[in-house]
């Protein structure tokens, strides 16, 4: 018994080890080297403790730079994207939970290859649809696009959530002579509050980190999201190592700080709901 | 169970209707695409039927992508699968942080890919990368190697920061499946004297077939999806080496602008993943016990 547990705890601490390596350590990398002055950053002797600090490339970039006109975008499509998201998948999570009707598993299934369809196959057809309806170079280009590819896994979890509220507290309310439309937004939405801010973080994300068709679908200067303009800067020959990596974590401060708050119920939401 | 067909559709159809719309009409322009010979985006073509068809499936290019394609679905299946089932198996356990691990190894999946390319590229650069000198200082490498300088070497780099970016939400939905075993069905094997690995697949893997059946699909469909981390890195290169279909797709059209030709190839793409996920879905399904 006692070496049994011994090999165990062996592994435990070594994968332990790998995992703060391999998953934890760069983030401390590129935090510690946004610090850094130029010379440090690209020096080929590396240290783990920074030898220098400087605020100089953050200074470029607030007050030197677009980022503000880039985080605003990108506010706007995620935020918009997120709450039609939820609206749409709140409604249909609940039809496919609740109400069983023709076709209802085909929906289900439908749903799950969605969430997964290749965005890239769509890219050169939407691009041609939206110039014809004259919507490119729109925000709502990016949340149509968005509410796509967020809305299935949605309500793959909601549905999960909405499981685990008994049964018999909906009906009581129908005794007592409640309508559909009450015991949803009395009941179901309050109870499955948890889950269905899980999912309002998970759409979020999904919005924020889009690129390929914000890179296509949007040219103004003006409308660029964070994620295109930070590419901008990969993408060049010469590249300010110290611009790009403040502009990185800057780029990565709005969902860390929305999931300081939320991101339990995320976590919790994917552990202990996501997949009965 | 009684069918409650008008108010059910109700409910889904809002979302069923924009999810069919983005999805079917494009697929409608793009198979009409498919059947002309048109260039440059806005312009207009002649009607070629199915040359296109013909010409494509013969390429060498679509090959070596189908092939690329292929090969990047199975090494990422390999790899997060491992580096999934180990994070998950490890946060299972109770340790002193186990909460706050929990909650912020998904770090890599919640940041824009733009900045899961910029660490990489950092971590990985061969000038002055601290991979490249923490590997010269044990020892392992005499001087400092180019992670995407040659084929094989840009293809295995690219596999792995992709695993990186989506081993932990992976391994939190494998988490699910296992806070959903029965603990007590632990307890009676040991007293069978049965040991961890013996545990492990005769109890928690079997148990784990719902989420191994998702998990299967989707992340065998999401990982055919890879697009930006590929062409932000690499842009397809060293010759044409992580060039997948998803990026021959995009080259197509937005740098070579054969708009028909990319459209020729959406349709095969999305015809051959349909394909895949009907075969998997009617043998792989789990039977539902509700």
């Amino acid at each position: 018994m006692i070496k049994e547990n011994n090999i165990k705890f062996i592994f435990l601490s070594l994968s332990l080890l790998l995992i703060i390596i391999i998953f934890f350590f760069p983030f401390f990398w590129i935090i510690t080297s946004s610090f850094k002055i130029p010379e440090e950053i690209i020096a080929t002797s590396t240290t783990i403790i920074p030898r220098s600090f400087t605020l100089e490339h953050y200074n470029k970039i607030l007050f030197n730079s677009d980022f503000f006109i880039y985080l605003k975008n990108s506010l706007i499509v995620s935020f918009s994207s997120m709450v039609i998201s939820i609206i749409l998948s709140v409604s249909a999570a609940y039809g496919l939970h609740k109400l069983k009707f023709y076709g209802n598993k085909f929906v289900e299934y439908s749903l799950l290859v969605t969430y997964a369809f290749p965005g890239v196959i769509l890219l050169v057809p939407i691009y041609l649809l939206f110039a014809k309806v004259n919507l490119l170079n729109s925000y709502f280009a990016l949340i149509i696009v968005n509410v796509l590819f967020a809305t299935p896994f949605a309500v793959w979890m909601l549905k999960a959530f909405f499981k685990l509220i008994p049964n018999e507290i909906e009906e009581a309310a129908y005794i007592d002579g409640a309508s559909r439309y009450i015991v949803i937004s009395r009941i179901i939405v309050p109870l499955a509050a948890p889950g269905i801010a899980s999912v309002a973080i998970f759409c979020f994300i999904i919005s924020w980190t889009e690129y390929l068709f914000a890179s296509i679908l949007i040219s103004g200067d003006d409308l660029k999201t964070l994620p295109v303009g930070l590419a901008g800067i990969v993408g060049q020959y010469q590249i300010d190592w110290g611009f790009l990596l403040s502009g990185a974590v800057l780029a990565s401060l709005p969902v860390i700080l929305l999931f300081v708050f939320i991101g339990k119920y995320f976590v919790s939401g994917l552990t202990e709901g996501a997949v009965k | 169970m009684k069918k409650n067909n008008i108010e059910g559709w109700l409910f889904v159809s809002p979302l069923v209707i924009w999810i069919s719309l983005i999805i079917l009409v494009p697929i409608y322009i793009a198979f009409e695409l498919s059947l002309f010979n048109v260039k440059i985006i806005g312009t207009s073509g002649k009607f070629v039927g199915i040359d296109n068809y013909i010409k494509l499936l013969g390429k060498s290019k679509f090959i070596n992508a189908s092939l690329n394609s292929l090969y990047w679905i199975i090494g990422n299946a390999i790899c997060q699968t491992f580096f999934a089932f180990t994070i998950a198996l490890t946060i299972n356990y109770k340790f002193p942080g186990k909460k706050i691990m929990a909650n912020w190894i998904i770090l890599s999946f919640i940041i824009p890919t733009v900045v899961v390319v910029v660490i990489w590229k950092l971590m990985l650069s061969s000038s002055s990368g601290v991979i490249n000198s923490v590997l010269i200082d044990i020892g392992f490498l005499d001087e400092a190697t180019g992670f995407f300088s040659s084929p094989n070497k840009a293809f295995i780099s690219l596999v792995l920061i992709n695993s990186w970016r989506w081993s932990p939400f992976l391994a939190l939905i494998i988490l699910s499946g296992l806070n959903s075993i029965n603990r007590e069905m632990y307890d009676a094997s040991k007293v069978d004297g049965a040991n961890f690995v013996q545990q492990f697949l005769f109890i928690t893997f079997p148990n784990l077939k719902s989420v191994l059946f998702v998990l299967g699909l989707v992340g065998t469909l999401l990982s055919f999806n890879i697009f930006d981390i590929i062409w932000l890195i690499t842009k397809g290169g060293p010759s044409s080496a992580t060039t997948t279909l998803p990026l021959l797709i995009y080259e197509t059209a937005f740098t070579k602008f054969r708009i028909s030709h990319a459209a020729t190839l959406s349709i095969v793409t999305s015809f051959l993943l349909l394909l895949f996920s009907i075969i998997f879905i009617k043998s792989m399904a789990p039977k539902e016990d509700d």
